[in-house]
């Protein structure tokens, strides 16, 4: 907590207190800060909160875990800050007579709705060193065994139990043989939690912490953790890596006390040796090549969720025995996998056959989309109501961004806020730069590119539209601002011309603010026909274009369904939908390696170099050796991270970050290209390239643009121009091109070679304006 | 640069002294001097000397020698100007033919013969010794991760350094605001380092975006910090325009901003940018009265069509002196016919846009067209263009 913060926090305190007085059992300090904390200090809510969840009559305190929000939107710390024995929350209840008000109902939902942002959050506390190294460690354990995640799901319950992991997807809680319902701290739940909070509560699962889980459930899936647990102090991390710690190194071995021993028995016993095996399973200390042996031997991991699933439904019916079964195949799979191909215990990364992999893995597909349109029409805010509805944003950041945005002066911009981090932005409000940002669906898993509006910041835009699969063309319907958006200058104009020859196929129009005009279908349709002709000129295929009318700020039709009588006259899918219902696209991925690099910066303190970006094609994995042209400076591929998540490989159409290591950061340049050194790029000075041009153009001065990489050139011969429809040479070296005219010219670049190849698409502008578009040949 | 004695006949031959006085002036002397001239000046050559009993003894020799020059190199950076040639005059130290290269210093005279000195010559030793308030205006354009520190002179707009810094990008704010910081900081210490703030007439910073003005914010509090009261005072000076990018090339759309304009000295630099502008203007709006290349202006000029003719001063260091001797002809030409001739600089951005189209570029009074057609029309095209410029 800053200085600040912590005068926050006593000013609400001494507020709430006021406010509420000090007769409510159960209701400490503590208590009201955790609340304040989560409500980012706003009194009101707070007060009304614990009025809620401790009624002034009899009840006892219910349990509220301290919030792990701090930890902004990486659900990476799944571990409840404390469990309900500690919180002495059932310390009056009678065991195996649980009072029908304590307990939880737990509801399923699917594995879906992980997402975090790529930049993380701006002002998440810092952990402490005990969580780091428990993170590194969970971090350890989840790339020795690839698909961790999904896996294991297929862990026995009991033994899932004893681990007390829940992953991101949110593995159920086992309960105990009677049917019963019983539930989990929220806390510990990322934002798209699948719990579904008890009734009393209000809506979110975030701002509302359920009910831990009952009594019975409890001592057999704590033992480990709160016996040692106990005596820490009562913050999470402790916790964390004790659990870590002794799962790990099987520290499950450890004799149950004598109390467990005379309440369970054997179960205990039992519980011991799945573990064990369990263990094996996904981590075998010192060898890391045993997780991934053959990670792609056993069920698929969809199909592994999805038994899981089942299993998991079925529990809560009560037909919990048939759940063992898989386990132990699984187990036995697993060890005969171990005793055939027991890699050695070398550090060497094994080399994996990614191309192999890749058509294997049948992982969600990575589609990457780039959102465009005019400065203002609410980019920005819809990708940020988008990334909040499909809960990859928590309720409290939200409410920190609601706070500080109103606090100076532009309360509107609160979801905007999400994708624009820097302080320039926020206090501009207009995006400068692109955000990348990330969430997944039930179906895809999807990377947000948040491109600047304003014409200034189109060289970031191109940088933007480059990685993108396909583009949000966002619309402003309001009185007046569609057309600003539209005029020649405008940016809806130049920003799909753009998208359309950096080689994007598919768009979807955004018809945006429709709120503003009172959902006039009128409206959609003047603004539906006026752009099918232009996207039509433009050479977009209308069978590739939709238009789907919303409202970002309030958030209708964007992930939600509108109500029934908002858009009576539409009803086609919602904005997700859309784009969700995105073909297979086909990636390059036998091409050499093509990774431009976006962004260069400090990965951390174990990694100091490193990069993103797209790979236009081919493919890596861990421990490649690169090298970046054009400084021909060779590299080593430590680590990659892929949609937030530690990977082995990654092919073309990712968005990755690779960790480097065995190069200075001053010759890696956004722009640069990583390559294989069998198939390095060459550079070149000079090229000729078959364009469409913007504008007029005579041997001029141009910036060369293709992704990030922005040089300064000059058009210096005119070779030809070209009949639009059939190709054919209209006129040799014309004295000009004049606009709208397709045409072959030779660029020189001033100063450096750059590194582009045949095919490479390019942009080129000048003092401000894009002037043609093209491919290299 | 100051004007000592001018020796002219009749005929055109004959010499002019000068003395250099600003590194401007270095430039106009690298367009005054060609191959074949004569030029005399003060020089350092190290002398041998063998005394009888075979030792060899070196010394520099400070001598004024008198050279026909065969080669020029114009370093624009360093404002240094190198001329090799081969002695003409014999001394004590220096055999005539022995070559020597002659670096043209401040403050010491020169001597330049030339057998024709004509109007384009003339011209250019009258705006070089022409008394003018000096207009010296730094420039900074840039966009995030470079840019480009350039000093721009009423003749020459020279790229004195380039910064090149990679800053992070969004990903994490903080890292981005330090990075940012880090690129301003460079900036202005290599700005400070290559300018005399009281000397200069105006700083213009350019960019797009918020940029500029995020410099401009950054040398002051800068200047407070250090205290640094020239900068302080140079407050005034400041002019934030807007650029669409860090490119040194994009200093044009800065310098033709109203505000820069009325902090220049004199308007050439204003009235050039014009008339490239208009040429370019022209090309695309009204074919027919914008022509470029030179056979395409010969023609243009031949049937009295030329109202304005943009010519780049690098045509005039040609090395054939028949190529020189053409573009003289058709400047006079064209003057004599009441046309408008501009010599741009080429090392100034205006020139540099006419560099790109080859150097010559003329509008018309009246549309005349098939300009470009030529004898060679056995190709299928009913016209095939000599396109001349572009090459160069």
């Amino acid at each position: 907590m800053t200085p600040q913060q912590k005068q926050q926090m006593r000013e609400g305190l001494k507020k709430t207190r006021e406010v509420l007085g000090h007769d409510i059992p159960g209701v400490s300090d503590q208590v009201i800060e955790d609340a304040l904390w989560n409500y980012y200090f706003d009194v009101p809510q707070t007060v009304n909160y614990i009025l809620i969840k401790y009624p002034r009559p009899q009840q006892k305190k219910q349990s509220k875990a301290k919030g792990l929000l701090g930890f902004g939107f990486q659900a990476s710390s799944p571990w409840p800050a404390m469990s309900a024995v500690e919180m002495g929350y059932f310390a009056d209840a009678p065991w195996g007579n649980i009072p029908q008000d304590r307990k939880g109902e737990l509801v399923l939902k699917g594995p879906q709705l992980r997402g975090g942002l790529l930049g993380g959050s701006s002002s998440g506390p810092k952990s402490s060193k005990l969580a780091a190294l428990a993170k590194k460690r969970k971090e350890k354990a989840q790339a020795a065994t690839p698909t961790f995640g999904e896996e294991k799901t297929s862990i026995s319950l009991l033994s899932r139990l004893s681990k007390q992991t829940s992953s991101a997807k949110n593995v159920l809680e086992p309960v105990s043989p009677a049917p019963r319902p019983s539930a989990q701290s929220p806390s510990s739940l990322p934002s798209g939690s699948p719990l579904r909070p008890p009734p009393p509560q209000t809506s979110t699962a975030r701002e509302t912490p359920a009910p831990l889980d009952s009594p019975q459930t409890d001592p057999k899936a704590r033992t480990t953790v709160d016996l040692v647990g106990l005596d820490q102090p009562k913050t999470q991390e402790p916790v964390v890596l004790v659990a870590e710690t002794a799962t790990q190194q099987k520290a499950l071995g450890a004799s149950p006390s004598s109390f467990a021993q005379s309440i369970f028995g054997e179960r205990i016993t039992l519980r011991h040796e799945i573990t064990v095996t369990n263990t094996t399973l996904f981590f075998v200390p010192g060898n890391k090549e045993a997780g991934k042996a053959n990670p792609f031997a056993g069920p698929s991991p969809d199909d592994v969720v999805a038994a899981a699933q089942s299993a998991s439904k079925g529990l809560n019916k009560g037909t919990h025995q048939k759940t063992p079964a898989p386990t132990i195949q699984k187990t036995e799979e697993v060890l005969k996998n171990l005793s055939l191909e027991a890699a050695p215990a070398a550090k060497k990364v094994e080399k994996i056959d990614v191309l192999k992999a890749y058509s294997e893995s049948s992982a969600k597909e990575n589609i990457n989309f780039v959102v465009v349109g005019h400065v203002d029409a609410g980019k920005s805010t819809l990708m940020g109501r988008m990334l909040y509805d499909c809960g990859a944003v928590d309720e409290r950041a939200m409410r920190k961004y609601r706070q500080e945005s109103e606090q100076i002066g532009k309360g509107s911009f609160a979801l905007a806020w999400v994708m624009d981090q820097t302080e320039e932005e926020r206090n501009r409000g207009v995006t400068i730069d692109i955000a990348t940002n990330h969430f997944e669906t039930p179906n895809s898993s999807f990377t947000i590119l948040d491109a600047p509006g304003h014409r200034d910041f189109i060289p970031n835009m191109i940088a933007g539209a480059s990685q993108a699969d396909f583009a949000v063309l966002v619309i402003d319907a309001s009185t007046g601002a569609f057309e600003a958006g539209f005029h020649r200058q405008g940016q809806t104009k130049e920003h799909t011309l753009l998208c359309r020859s950096i080689g994007v196929q598919r768009l979807v129009v955004a018809v945006n603010k429709l709120d503003t005009v009172d959902w006039s279908p009128a409206r959609f349709e003047e603004i539906v026909q006026q752009m099918q002709q232009f996207l039509t000129n433009a050479g977009f295929s209308m069978k590739n274009v939709t238009f789907v009318p919303m409202s970002g700020l309030t958030g209708i039709n964007v992930v939600r369904k509108p109500d029934d009588n908002v858009i009576p006259w539409y009803n086609g899918p919602s904005l997700l939908e859309v784009l969700e219902t995105s073909n297979k696209h086909t990636r390059a991925v036998d091409k050499p390696l093509r990774l431009v690099i976006s962004e260069v910066f400090r990965g951390g303190v174990t990694n100091p170099v490193s990069i993103s970006g797209r790979i236009d094609a081919g493919y890596l994995q861990e421990g490649d050796v690169l090298v970046s042209i054009p400084s021909k400076e060779q590299a080593i591929a430590k680590a990659i991270v892929c949609n937030d998540e530690p990977a082995k490989w990654a092919v073309a159409g990712h968005n990755a970050v690779i960790h480097l290591s065995g190069i200075d950061p001053i010759h890696l340049r956004p722009g640069d290209v990583l390559c294989n050194p069998t198939s390095p790029l060459i550079t070149i000075k000079s090229f000729n390239v078959k364009l469409l041009a913007f504008e007029g153009m005579t041997p001029m001065a141009v910036d060369v643009h293709k992704g990030r990489l922005h040089a300064a050139g000059k058009v210096s011969v005119l070779l030809q121009t070209m009949d639009k429809s059939n190709g054919q040479v209209i006129k040799k070296k014309p004295r000009h091109i004049p606009p709208g005219s397709l045409a072959r010219v030779t660029v020189e670049l001033i100063g450096e070679a750059i590194p582009v190849e045949a095919g490479n698409r390019i942009v080129l502008r000048s003092s401000g304006v894009t002037v043609a578009a093209g491919i290299i040949e | 640069m100051k004007l000592i004695r001018k020796n002219l006949e009749k005929d055109g031959e004959g010499s002019i002294t000068m003395c250099p006085e600003e590194d401007e002036d270095m430039w106009h002397a690298y367009n005054l001097i060609r191959p074949h001239d004569i030029l005399r000046a003060s020089a350092l050559r190290k002398v041998s000397t063998t005394s009888s009993t075979g030792s060899v003894a070196s010394q520099r020799v400070q001598l004024t020698l008198t050279i026909t020059v065969d080669k020029i190199d114009f370093d624009a950076a360093g404002g240094a100007l190198h001329i090799s040639g081969r002695v003409l005059d014999e001394n004590k130290y220096v055999p005539i033919g022995a070559h020597h290269t002659l670096d043209l210093e401040l403050h010491r005279n020169f001597t330049l013969s030339k057998t024709l000195w004509d109007s384009v010559a003339l011209e250019t030793v009258r705006a070089a010794c022409a008394p003018g308030e000096n207009a010296d205006i730094a420039a900074i354009v840039l966009h995030e991760g470079l840019a480009c520190i350039c000093a721009v002179t009423e003749h020459t707009t020279i790229e004195r350094q380039r910064i090149e810094m990679s800053v992070p990008k969004k990903r994490s704010p903080e890292a981005h605001e330090r990075g940012m910081e880090r690129f301003y900081k460079a900036i202005t210490e290599a700005f400070l380092r290559l300018f005399e703030i009281d000397k200069l007439k105006a700083v213009l910073l350019g960019s797009p975006g918020f940029y500029a003005a995020g410099l401009r914010d950054y040398i002051f509090s800068f200047a407070e910090k250090t205290e640094n009261k020239p900068l302080l005072r140079a407050r005034p000076k400041f002019i934030v325009e807007h650029t669409s990018s860090g490119h040194k090339h994009a200093l044009t759309e800065a310098l033709t901003s109203p505000a820069v304009k009325a902090k220049l000295a004199d308007t050439r630099y204003a009235k050039e940018m014009e008339a490239v502008d208009a040429f370019f203007r022209m090309i695309h709006t009204d074919e027919f009265r914008a022509w470029y290349g030179a056979k395409e202006v010969a023609k243009a000029v031949e049937k009295g069509a030329v109202g304005t003719l943009l010519l780049s001063d690098s045509l005039f260091r040609s090395q054939s002196v028949a190529e020189r001797r053409k573009f003289v002809a058709m400047k006079e030409e064209v003057e004599r016919q009441g046309g408008e001739v501009l010599i741009l600089s080429s090392i100034h951005e205006s020139g540099v846009r006419l560099g790109n189209i080859g150097g010559i570029a003329a509008i018309l009074t009246f549309p005349l067209e098939d300009l470009d057609e030529d004898e060679e029309l056995e190709l299928e095209e009913p016209k095939l263009e000599e396109d001349g410029g572009g090459q160069n």
